[in-house]
């Protein structure tokens, strides 16, 4: 009960702190909060560390293979030199400032 | 494993215990769902097959000889597509893998039997539905759906076939997951991980890509209708939207599905070689992990079908170099399976003719697909014919003779009869012959320039085309005989021992059909998954206690 | 209520069936984040090659009703964790209570949902001819809301596929007896309903904050 209601309030505090860090344009810091509030429901709601190993197992390979499609798929896109209709092509990966 | 065979043979067999039709439409029997969607792929074959005829019909021809160009796109379409997604990519493991898995595990079902029985009635309602899109106009787009020719160009039934796709995947994550929580949570007492046969561990591996990678395909399809809806969308080049990232989406998920067409035959084989072998599987541990690896490795390597289509130079030299990879454990297991025949005492029934048929296809397909894999060469044989031969061979020559091996292989614990052996090898040899003929001729076509997907071509093509089609009716001869002399060995054929291979196995030490509830009593394991010395001594001391007759 | 599992099904124990069950639902739920993953890869892209458009189309969105709507379901899911906790320890009407709460702010987030849609609807935010954002960055805002109607609409099916379990959820509770499978189905609902939650915590800053400013 009481953790659930910390864990509400953890939420609602990253919740503001994303919208604070809009206004200032710190996309990063937006991004950042936003794990944090995915950890804090998997940890606080769906009690992964209290549901069987497998469940973990199972998490951890579906977090793998996102990672896989995310940073795999953007490859091509990221690297691409050429073969752009409108815009200036890109070079750069998102992390990299331009 | 201890148990003598003879102590576990109970009485009742599942498939007449309640024969009524309502039983077996609402059956959550893992055994009765496969007989459901043996039946229901049976089907979808002769379909794709039927496309595959008219195809070959058409180029024996240089101008064509039956099909106006539109619907040969339309047909060749089709033969895709059903072949693809209704018959190879649920094949082995909605068949065999739900009827063995449990025998194989010593279980009394799949974790979730009622799960189980929708993704049938899923995979039911898909196929009609692409069905129903074909038949009522078809689509041009070829199996891959690539925009924008079938968002914006495409004059034909795009929803309905795109729509039974989309749900045909529900069913194949429902049967994924099925098989993998039950090989984690369900193994009979003393099944080890390294105990178990290593068909588990190739529809472990598949199942792995059937729930990580069949959801991307689902969301791809999704963003398509929605584009082929509102004619606005993520893919329009018009809005500076990228259609090649249509392309990286359905690779990601149609790639690791070629290894979804070709795990499960591999775990078939191991199985088929060692009992016909007599002997246990070389590097057991190095065979089991390279299925893992295969279906790892195979998410990585999706960009060597874009070569040509303008991603950028460094993206797909990663990809080419990934794609190498997956050779290393695709051969680590042909050299085990070779290395396990070796100075073994081979006995050459169908199901072992079919699995040395599959050694040899898929070797072939295999190795020309490091020609596709090498940037250089890719640029000259990517869109002709050679593409074409080379996943024939791992599909064809490799998957469907594992399903048919593995056919004729449990027939008798499935049904209870044996098959008659002299027509099994004869039509294993048919298929055999016929396939190479087919296919064979086509790697010459395409490496001489004769590009894919076009209705005529120039008349310097017409005798490998002839051979082509003359190999593809022996195919079709090849591929009705089974038809025929497994219905008649229904009826007819001699009653099946509960081991007649002399294989070991869990499944084996059941009676043939099983019971129900697969097992008398939960079995326990106590050795290794090959253990041919313990078998043949509890055989021998079987045949001296028994009485002389 | 026996601990003896179904004689015919494939478990020893319910303690093994209930942590199965668990488990597939995990695993299914990996899936699932493979299918939002595709959606995220082309927000991840278009959000960089795109750039200007794609902020011009963050900025077009109303972020007081994506506000309360988070709060609305981060609410949701913290109060369907307490039923799943009640009914852990046998309190089912509790429980009961609780999941119908927690469904209730469902609703009303899906209510608030379709509000904003048809707002944007008449405001021509809708991917198309009349498309409200002209100029340069039109195309890339057209892509924005192309994908945003597209993952609202999918995380909007799930809320009510959600919705709907939780109402199998009380309506089953209603039987006699319902057990410690019942249990078993209120904790996997749960999960599926906090990963609904979970996925918006992802798309709410992709959609309304992320580029903004
Ligand atoms: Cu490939």
């Amino acid at each position: 009960m009481g953790r659930i209601f910390l864990c509400w309030s953890m939420l609602l505090l990253l919740l503001a702190g994303e919208i604070v860090a809009t206004q200032s344009g710190l996309d990063r810091m937006i991004c950042a909060l936003a794990v944090l509030m995915v950890l804090i429901i998997v940890i606080g709601f769906m009690k992964i560390f209290q549901a069987p190993s497998l469940a973990i197992i199972f998490a951890v390979a579906g977090l793998f293979w996102l990672g896989v499609l995310l940073m795999l798929g953007s490859l091509d896109s990221f690297t691409r030199t050429s073969f752009f209709t409108s815009g200036l092509p890109v070079s750069h990966w998102p992390w990299q400032s331009v | 494993m201890t148990e003598t065979p003879a102590s576990l043979f109970p009485e009742r067999s599942y498939l007449w215990q309640d024969g009524t039709l309502r039983s077996w439409l609402l059956t959550t029997d893992h055994k009765r769902i496969a007989l459901l969607y043996l039946v229901t792929i049976t089907v979808f074959f002769a379909t794709g097959s039927i496309g595959a005829a008219l195809i070959r019909l058409q180029l024996i021809e240089p101008g064509g000889m039956i099909l106006s160009d539109e619907t040969y796109s339309r047909m060749f379409t089709m033969h895709g597509i059903v072949m693809v997604w209704l018959f190879l990519v649920p094949s082995i493991p909605v068949t065999f893998g739900n009827f063995l898995v449990p025998l194989m595990l010593g279980a009394r079902d799949l974790a979730f039997p009622r799960l189980n029985l929708l993704s049938w009635y899923l995979f039911v309602a898909s196929g009609l539905l692409v069905l129903y899109g074909l038949f009522r106009g078809g689509l041009e787009t070829g199996w891959t759906f690539y925009t924008p020719l079938s968002t914006d160009y495409t004059q034909g039934r795009v929803l309905p076939v795109v729509a039974g796709v989309f749900l045909s995947g529900f069913s194949s994550i429902a049967t994924g997951v099925n098989i993998i929580v039950s090989i984690h949570q369900l193994r009979a007492p003393g099944m080890t991980w390294y105990r178990m046969p290593l068909m588990l561990w190739a529809l472990y591996a598949t199942s792995v890509i059937f729930v990580l990678a069949t959801p991307v395909l689902s969301i791809t399809l999704l963003l398509l209708a929605f584009e082929h809806i509102f004619r606005v969308g993520v893919f329009d080049p018009a809005l500076g939207g990228d259609p090649l990232l249509f392309q990286h989406l359905f690779w990601f998920y149609s790639h690791p599905a070629v290894y979804i067409m070709i795990l499960p035959g591999m775990g078939v084989v191991s199985e088929i070689v060692s009992t016909f072998c007599h002997k246990p599987i070389f590097g057991y541990r190095f065979v089991a992990w390279s299925s893992i690896s295969i279906a790892a490795i195979g998410f990585l390597v999706w960009g060597h079908h874009m070569f040509v289509a303008g991603t950028s130079l460094y993206a797909a030299i990663v990809f080419s170099m990934l794609s190498f990879l997956v050779s290393v454990p695709s051969a680590i297991k042909v050299f085990n399976w070779l290395g396990t025949m070796h100075g073994g005492s081979i006995r050459l029934d169908a199901p072992m003719l079919y699995a040395m048929g599959f050694i040899g296809l898929f070797t072939v397909g295999g190795l020309t697909g490091l020609f596709l894999a090498s940037l250089a060469s890719d640029v000259h044989l990517t869109q002709t014919y050679f593409v074409v031969a080379h996943f024939h061979y791992i599909m064809v020559g490799g998957m469907v003779s594992a399903y048919f091996g593995g056919l004729h292989y449990w027939w008798p614990k499935i049904t209870g009869r044996m098959y008659p052996e002299m027509w099994g090898r004869i039509a294993a040899a048919l298929i055999f012959f016929g396939f190479n003929l087919t296919f064979f001729p086509q790697f010459i076509l395409g490496y001489e320039g004769m590009p894919r997907r076009y209705a005529t071509y120039p008349e310097q093509f017409q005798v490998l085309n002839v051979l082509s089609s003359a190999g593809a009716s022996i195919l079709a001869v090849a591929y009705v005989l089974p038809l025929v002399y497994f219905t008649w060995s229904l009826f007819k054929g001699a009653r099946a021992p509960g081991n007649p291979w002399a294989a070991t196995g869990l499944e084996w030490q059941t009676s043939s059909p099983p019971p129900t509830e697969n097992f008398a009593r939960t079995p326990e394991v106590t050795s290794g998954p090959y253990d041919y010395a313990t078998l043949d001594r509890l055989n021998r001391t079987a045949a001296e206690e028994a009485p002389h007759v | 209520m026996s601990d003896a599992a179904d004689p015919h099904g494939p478990y020893e124990t319910l303690r093994h069936q209930e942590e199965t069950t668990i488990a597939g639902m995990w695993l299914f739920l990996a899936s699932e984040s493979l299918l939002f993953g595709g959606l995220f890869l082309v927000s991840l892209i278009y959000a960089h090659t795109r750039a200007n458009g794609w902020a011009a189309g963050v900025r077009h969105t109303d972020l007081v009703i994506g506000g309360v709507n988070t709060v609305i379901l981060i609410t949701s899911s913290a109060i369907y964790t307490l039923a799943v906790e009640a009914a852990r320890q046998d309190h089912k009407r509790r429980a009961v209570q609780a999941a119908m709460t927690a469904a209730a702010l469902g609703l009303v987030f899906l209510l608030l949902k379709a509000f904003e849609w048809s707002k944007e609807f008449k405001e021509h935010l809708f991917p198309g001819t009349h498309f409200a954002i002209t100029g340069a960055d039109a195309g890339g805002a057209q892509l924005f809301y192309s994908f945003y109607f597209l993952a609202t609409f999918l995380h909007a099916v799930h809320m009510i596929v959600g919705t709907g379990l939780i109402a199998w959820i009380c309506l089953r509770a209603g039987k006699v007896n319902p057990g410690k499978s019942w249990n078993t189905s209120v904790e996997i609902v749960g999960l599926y309903w906090s990963f609904v939650d979970l996925v918006w915590m992802i798309l709410f800053p992709v959609l309304y904050l992320v580029g903004r400013t």
